[in-house]
């Protein structure tokens, strides 16, 4: 009995070749682009995530209880270099670096901007978050005097590789100190260290700000553990140990948005296989509503033609799955690996220090997720057309043939 | 087998333009009648043969198929007394496009839960008494007008139902496919002793039958 039911079925979805085709082209094209939008607004953000990971705060970032607010050389962390020793003996610790911030102004003969100088250590940087992939121009290297710069302050002074700059400060003893830098290399990192950042051999700099080796204005720590943060701040009370998205509550918006688009994308998608589904089987319920009289007629129970109806909904709706899910695949792959150029609006994505090229995500979820809105949208479009058929009296149809 | 009494049937009844469909019909049918329910267009063959196989309800008196009183029956109970005791063949053939004749014509027996074997076998048989057997394979739109009414005899008679309701089973057949198919349903009536009751004012049909049931403006009139 239900070999016969899936027979017809199946028979009669391809029965209207054209009309169902056109349903499944529709569900496909319509499911591959939002499963690509999916992946590149993802990826945008988690491009966004992993390069202020990399480059700033890691995971979770240690500071001063006073430094956030108040950012001078008094409010550094005091023995950072024996934090870091211990940091780096833990086992759910990846990778740590401590760094040395000052803010100050930069200037060369014409330009000028507001700044800070980071002092970093070039191999913890390396290890800790691939610092080397963040070179656009020319090399990774710091020496005594040399500085690389970040993309845009370079932009506003007007400065390039083998430029100089001089950048001035405090130092400790509250002295109004200057440095000459050259520059040698441009850095393309995280949106606001694009801005404003200029690396510096770290003690290289805590010889000209007159500080101790062991003080750090930040410890950056690499983790996948969950519970490492109230770990730390247990262990540092006097400290505050802040995890990646209290310190960066834009990119918690952003993230928060990007569902919201892609939740709209998902909702707009599956209404129209929705529609599409619903139109397609009330015309062929409508075109075989003599049949279904007949059988009735003959005494075929609606229960019977209902999973008719339905099963004919899922083959639509489960082809158009299928058929969207390859092309959503394929495209979120090529999107994966060769990504999606828009260098022509790249000014304005870069200052929000994004690439110009997006790679995209590529999750189960999305497949999963689609998968069952789509078995749902395709069993709720048949409510309609099957109201059709409950009300339908056999006697009127067969009258109708006269 | 089949009894009515006083059966009544009104359309729009108590309105002003109501219709007293069948008036009064008392009638009973045996067990292996070849019969036939006659007379002009619009004097309630079709209502009354419906009502004969619970496919409408009456207004008052009673039908009974075996003793069983089929016109208290809800709709669902109404829907698999039609599957299991009557078989139907309509003006148009309406066979199921998607299916080949072979499993139009298993159809009934396979919604009954017959096994698959039994219905081949039952299949195989009523096709050769019908002479569609080499047709088995076929979509039914590829047969003619005639074979397709045969398809559907085939289909109605192949669950052995107690009865076979026909109403104008050759409107749309020529003469010489109207003879053909009348021939056929009578040895299906002879050979297999299928109670069969047409509706039809046909002249092949009312050649064939053995009993005439004459209605007029809902009343029988002569029998
Ligand atoms: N559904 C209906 N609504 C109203 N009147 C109907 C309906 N069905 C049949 N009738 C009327 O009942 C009478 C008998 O119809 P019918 O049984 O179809 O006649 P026949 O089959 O002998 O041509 C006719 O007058 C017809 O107009
Ligand atoms: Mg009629």
């Amino acid at each position: 009995m239900f070999r016969l039911i899936l027979k017809l079925a199946w028979k009669n979805a391809f029965l209207r070749l054209s009309r169902t085709l056109l349903v499944v082209i529709m569900i496909a094209v319509s499911m591959s682009m939002m499963l690509s939008i999916q992946g590149i607004y993802d990826g945008m953000t988690s491009n966004l995530i992993d390069k202020t990971k990399r480059s700033d705060c890691g995971e979770i970032s240690l500071y001063n209880s006073h430094y956030r607010l108040n950012k001078n050389l008094d409010n550094v962390i005091k023995d950072a270099k024996g934090i870091e020793a211990s940091l780096n003996e833990r086992p759910d610790v990846q990778a740590v670096v401590r760094r040395l911030s000052v803010d100050g102004l930069s200037a060369t003969a014409r330009k000028s901007a507001f700044s800070s100088v980071v002092g970093i250590e070039l191999d913890d940087e390396i290890a800790f978050g691939r610092f080397d992939q963040f070179l656009v121009d020319g090399k990774l290297e710091l020496g005594k005097r040399g500085a690389l710069i970040g993309k845009e302050l370079a932009k506003t002074l007007k400065v390039h590789v083998g430029s100089k700059v001089i950048f001035s400060t405090q130092d400790s003893s509250g002295e109004i100190n200057a440095m000459a830098l050259k520059i040698r290399g441009i850095m393309q990192t995280s949106m606001v260290l694009d801005r404003s950042a200029l690396y510096v051999d770290r003690r290289h700099l805590e010889r000209f700000l007159g500080v101790s080796d062991t003080v750090a204005t930040q410890i950056a720590i690499r983790t996948e553990s969950s519970t490492l943060q109230a770990t730390l701040q247990k262990a540092y009370p006097q400290l505050s140990v802040m995890d990646f998205l209290e310190l960066n509550p834009m990119l918690k918006q952003m993230q928060d948005m990007m569902h919201i688009f892609n939740s709209i994308t998902f909702f707009i998608v599956i209404l129209v296989v929705f529609i599409g589904i619903l139109g397609v089987m009330y015309v062929s319920v409508l075109d075989r509503i003599r049949e279904f009289g007949i059988m009735r007629a003959v005494g075929m129970e609606y229960k019977y033609i209902r999973r008719e109806v339905l099963l004919e909904a899922l083959f639509v709706g489960v082809v158009g799955y299928v058929v969207g899910a390859i092309l959503g695949l394929l495209s979120l792959l090529y999107l994966h690996h060769y990504g999606l150029n828009l260098s022509q609006f790249s000014e304005g994505l870069a200052s929000f220090g994004l690439d110009t090229v997006l790679y995209a995500d590529i999750s189960p979820i999305y497949f999963i997720n689609t998968f069952l809105a789509i078995l749902s949208a395709s069993l709720l479009s048949v409510l309609l057309p099957l109201r059709k058929i409950k009300h339908l009296n056999p006697i009127e149809v067969i009258k109708a043939e006269t | 087998m089949i009894q009515l009494t006083d059966v009544q049937k009104y359309f729009y009844r108590g309105e002003s333009r109501e219709v007293h469909a069948l008036k009064n019909i008392n009638l009973t049918i045996e067990k292996g009648e070849f019969s036939l329910l006659n007379g002009p267009s619009g004097c309630g063959k079709t209502t009354l043969l419906n009502a004969i196989g619970a496919l409408d309800s009456v207004d008052s008196g009673k039908i009974y198929l075996d003793e069983k009183e089929i016109t208290t029956l809800s709709e669902d109970e109404r829907t698999l007394l039609r599957l299991n005791e009557m078989g139907f063949v309509f003006q148009s053939y309406n066979l199921v496009p998607v299916l080949s004749v072979e499993e139009n014509i298993g159809f009934i027996m396979k919604l009954r839960g017959f096994d698959d074997d039994v219905i081949k076998n039952r299949v195989h048989e009523v096709a050769e008494l019908l002479e569609i057997e080499n047709k088995l394979q076929s979509l039914p739109n590829t047969l003619s007008g005639g074979q397709q009414q045969r398809v559907a005899v085939a289909r109605a008679v192949a669950s052995k139902p107690k009865i076979i309701l026909a109403d104008e089973p050759t409107a749309n057949l020529d003469s010489k496919n109207s003879i053909a198919l009348m021939n056929m349903m009578r040895r299906l009536n002879e050979e297999e002793g299928v109670t069969i009751l047409f509706a039809s004012h046909d002249e092949y049909v009312i050649e064939s039958v053995r009993r005439i049931i004459k209605l007029n403006d809902g009343g029988i009139v002569e029998d």
